[in-house]
């Protein structure tokens, strides 16, 4: 198996691959994101997007404290689509039935 | 990243408003800002860049392009990555037959893996007016040489089986429609450019713009340059450029939520668009099911939040219209903003007594799929090419000297 | 796994079960089809997804065991143990660009679109229909809590012992975050705190995710957080929130640092404190800066289980070695430490991008994991109405977390009842339904 230094399992991104991304000028926490895919597996960052941006620091020899998270989007953790399609925001559209989704707005207690 | 006042700046890019986490100097790419440039790019999204690439491909290199942020961190960096050629106006049809032309040849073009993956648009309609606009449509896209065909429901069932087909009447479908992963496209475009010769500089907002006889001073946070030619390509901010020189730009944000679900195994061909809610879904070549929805009732705004109503209505129309997506997790939901035009087409050329400022705007959210072509385009004539007849039709002039009235309006805009 | 029968005790999560009964290896990587299995037994790291009763892409280290579940891998053929697509990882031994793979001419990128199309994705889709969607909930507190580890409960036990109405929000299958994982705290001292806070009047929502808080919504009421259950949203509204959601385990960097049987130190505590599960016979602790206390508590316990313990510091580790399970740790001496498990202590990363989401400042502290909250003294954030407390703030570890822990969950309670004297209490803190 080849050898490699895994700093995001879930896109199996290395610590070559970040050096790879800021050799080719993609330098910013958000850009490196984009350009190796880590941070945007199943996990979203919990695992390693505290290793990537002290490893960045280390590459780029910048100071940690100038270097910012990427953005924190929602949702925190995977979550099934059934979940959120009754919520009271969802907007209703003149086609949308009265039956399932109507019920969601009934007091139960 | 830009400090300041504005409301625009991403859900929480940084602690806090005040600039404190404005990005170091070791993590900014691109070159020196030079003094004075032929051209100076306002805006490295997907057309300022292959504007650029097409300016540099032609012999004219001394181009800058000028971005406030990091490369795709607009509206380039945030949407679905559709390309169709089913649109209501013939122009825009024939537009979007040289984009898909030029994406099936980007990947080898500039090096660099789109991902373009012709699995077909198929639009859904549940109403008799929807078939009608439908059939209006590809009439004209057959004319025009695009293979868009009507479907009965079972049809369409056959082209995505996990379609709950209860209350479809048809859809249309053009198997050449597409799909593309967007960053590559940015990538691929600012590196070719940059190897011809063109200056790529992010992080490098501009503050002021004056005219000068000739050319104008482009002022940034590093420095001005002189540049003979100004373009302005910054999509849904482009107002705020234009208005530097007292340009009012028609044009307003509107922000649009899109979401992306867990890793799948190949399903799903098309992109699958319902008319009725503007719901969309492609899946990526990552396997992500990625899509959004219309959420009506919202003002223009450049906040770029995400919000759980419209996480809500996206849900709840998917799971309705493919119930074996109801256990499929959403990993992450984002926004970009909608560059909206009065008349649905885009801005572009200079606008009434400005010369050399040349506007790239007003794509209501179709820039990505319309860049390739357009930025082809404006290359052509600003190297002293053809001058395409989009340059005359869609200037900013029509909307004050009555000919936008002799225009079709684009209404095929979705999402 | 695959027409296999395991025994499991029914409180215990697939994963545990799984590593009890000698099944190891759930899935295959995206990108190299390396093999993939659990790590963090928290249910934060993607490490352990597999289908589960159909559905894919599940957590298994937060599945519950039940009789006649299904587990099947996932993204390997013909079994993740054994999988052919793993030819990938010795083609590219150092890695590969795949935005530049196969530009060279269109035949090769055509194909090669084809080819990656195929191999995308990790589970399929899944087996049934969704047709009955469950309905959201609607909680509005004076206090809510995200985290019920040693901080979370000291804080949620102080808001509600001081008369705010107070809900705890946690994600594990079962509450006391890290003092779970502690064989210095265990079990007891979890069951007495989880105690203490119900006494108190606090009211938990185990096994439940906050997803995200969305300023948006509900502006009238500053905001919602949509907390998933296992079933159904939650929508919580409350006058102020205290974040104390610990840290995620890391890994450290070595080469072939994702070499199945390369756990979590906190994920082995965890199997060992919680489980009642040795994780090997033969462990080797790698032990990161600044964790020391905690490995070597690790160790004497892993050591009280007969297992075979060795410890190395994480700067002289240069590789894993082993294939699809791990064999050994390679030092930069050359020396090597056979070993069938290696517990990684590295110091947990702040579990922040909650906060982050409500706007507070975070820094990139190396020294203290990662990206910490910046509080002052009584863990208030930059932002007004919002605190946080414990490892979220930077590692201190479960004994300090529950003193500041407590403090802070006073002061929050303090600020709510405040306004509560203004505005008048909270209408009700029973569940309603819709809105």
């Amino acid at each position: 198996m080849g050898s490699k230094i895994v700093v995001c399992r879930c896109e199996d991104v290395t610590r070559a691959d970040l050096e790879h991304s800021v050799a080719r000028g993609y330098r910013d926490i958000e850009e490196v994101k984009r350009y190796t895919g880590f941070g945007t597996g199943p996990c979203q960052g919990k695992e390693c997007l505290a290793v990537v941006a002290t490893a960045l620091a280390e590459i780029t020899g910048e100071d940690p404290s100038f270097i910012a998270p990427f953005t924190s989007r929602p949702p925190l953790a995977p979550t099934p689509i059934k979940l959120l399609a009754r919520d009271p925001a969802a907007h209703r559209f003149p086609d949308d039935p009265a039956e399932p989704v109507a019920a969601a707005s009934e007091e139960e207690t | 990243m830009q400090p300041g006042n504005d409301s625009d700046d991403d859900d929480d890019a940084g602690p806090d408003a005040s600039g404190e986490f404005r990005v170091p100097a070791a993590l900014r790419g691109g070159a020196a800002l030079p003094e004075r440039a032929e051209v100076v790019i306002i805006g490295a999204g997907v057309v300022g860049l292959s504007i650029a690439y097409h300016l540099a491909k032609r012999g004219m290199t001394d181009v800058v392009v000028v971005d406030r942020g990091y490369l795709a961190e607009g509206a380039s960096g945030r949407n679905g990555g559709g390309v169709r050629q089913q649109w209501s106006t013939e122009i825009n049809i024939r537009l979007m037959q040289e984009s898909v032309a030029l994406c099936r040849r980007f990947a080898v073009e500039l090096g660099v893996n789109v991902w373009f993956r012709q699995g077909g648009y198929l639009f859904l309609a549940r109403s008799a007016k929807e078939i009608a606009r439908l059939e209006k449509n590809i009439a004209l896209q057959n004319r025009c040489g695009v293979s868009t065909r009507m479907l009965s429901p079972q049809e369409a069932g056959e082209v995505v089986p996990e379609i709950d087909l209860t209350g479809i009447v048809g859809a249309a479908y053009n198997p050449t429609d597409g799909i593309l992963f967007p960053w590559p496209f940015l990538w691929g475009y600012a590196r070719q450019a940059i190897a011809l010769g063109v200056k790529v500089l992010t992080h490098t907002p501009v503050r002021a713009l004056t005219a000068q006889k000739p050319g104008f001073t482009v002022e940034t946070d590093r420095g001005s340059i002189q540049a003979r030619r100004v373009i302005n390509a910054c999509g849904s901010w482009s107002p705020s450029i234009a208005k530097m020189l007292g340009v009012e730009l028609p044009t307003w944000p509107i922000r649009h939520e899109i979401c992306s679900s867990e890793p799948l195994k190949p399903f799903l061909r098309p992109m699958v668009s319902e008319l009725s809610s503007g719901l969309y879904c492609s899946q990526s070549m990552r396997g992500e099911i990625v899509g959004g929805v219309t959420v009506p009732g919202h003002g223009s705004t450049h906040a770029m939040g995400s919000t759980l109503e419209f996480l809500a209505t996206y849900s709840r129309r998917l799971v309705k219209l493919m119930p074996r997506l109801g256990d499929v997790k959403i990993l992450r939901q984002w926004a970009g903003p909608y560059d909206c035009s009065p008349d649905g087409n885009p801005i572009l050329g200079e606008p009434p007594g400005v010369r050399d400022f040349y506007l790239a705007c007003g794509f209501v959210g179709h820039g990505f799929m319309m860049a390739p072509i357009v930025g082809k385009l404006y290359g052509d004539w600003l190297t002293g090419g053809e001058r395409h007849e989009i340059f005359d039709r869609y200037t900013l002039g029509r909307f004050t000297d009555g000919s936008a009235a002799h225009h079709e309006k684009e209404d095929f805009n979705i999402g | 796994m695959e027409g296999q029968t395991i025994r499991a005790f029914t409180s215990e999560s697939v994963a545990a079960a799984l590593v009890a009964s000698g099944e190891r290896v759930l899935s295959r990587s995206l990108k190299y089809h390396r093999p993939r299995t659990f790590f963090c037994m928290e249910g934060h790291c993607g490490g352990c997804l597999a289908r589960i009763d159909g559905v894919p892409n599940l957590r298994a280290c937060q599945t519950p065991c039940t009789t006649g579940t299904t587990i099947e891998g996932q993204n390997a053929y013909p079994s993740p143990e054994i999988d052919l697509f793993g030819a990938v990882d010795f083609l590219f031994p150092r890695g590969m660009d795949h935005h530049t793979l196969m530009t060279g001419s269109s035949i090769l990128n055509n194909l090669a679109s084809k080819v990656v199309r195929q191999l995308s994705g990790l589970g399929k889709l899944p087996a049934t229909e969704s047709h009955e969607l469950p309905a959201v909930q609607l909680e509005r507190v004076d206090v809510c809590v995200i985290g019920g580890g040693p901080a979370g409960l000291a804080a949620a036990t102080a808001a509600a012992s001081s008369g705010a109405s107070t809900l705890l929000v946690d994600d594990q299958l079962r509450l006391g975050g890290s003092l779970l994982a502690d064989p210095r705290l265990g079990v007891a001292v979890a069951d007495a705190r989880v105690a203490a806070a119900m006494a108190a009047g606090v009211r938990a929502l185990p096994r439940s995710t906050a997803i995200a808080f969305f300023p948006e919504d509900a502006p009238e009421d500053g905001g919602v957080l949509a907390v998933a259950t296992p079933d159904h949203l939650v929508r919580v509204v409350a006058r102020r929130w205290v974040w104390a959601t610990g840290g995620y385990a890391v890994n450290l960097l070595f080469a072939d640092n994702d070499r199945p049987g390369v756990l979590a130190a906190r994920g082995v505590g965890r199997m060992l404190v919680q489980h009642g599960i040795a994780a090997g016979e033969r462990i080797c602790v790698v032990v990161g800066k600044g964790m020391d206390d905690y490995a070597n508590a690790l160790a004497e316990a892993l050591r009280g289980a007969r297992v075979d313990v060795t410890t190395t510091s994480a700067d002289q580790v240069e590789r894993a070695r082993g294939r699809s399970w791990v064999t050994a740790v390679e030092l930069t001496s050359r020396r090597r430490l056979d070993c069938d498990v290696v517990a990684v202590a590295a110091m947990p990363a702040p579990a922040s991008e909650g906060p982050r989401q409500q706007g507070c400042r975070t820094v990139l502290d190396p020294a203290r994991g990662g990206f910490r909250v910046i509080v002052d003294r009584d863990g208030r954030t930059s932002t007004p109405d919002v605190f946080a407390c414990g490892d979220v703030c930077g590692y201190v570890g479960p004994m300090a977390a529950a003193t500041v822990g407590a403090r802070v969950g006073g002061a929050a309670a303090e600020e709510a009842l405040a306004l509560a004297r203004e505005l008048g209490p909270i209408a009700t803190t029973a569940a309603r339904r819709g809105a």
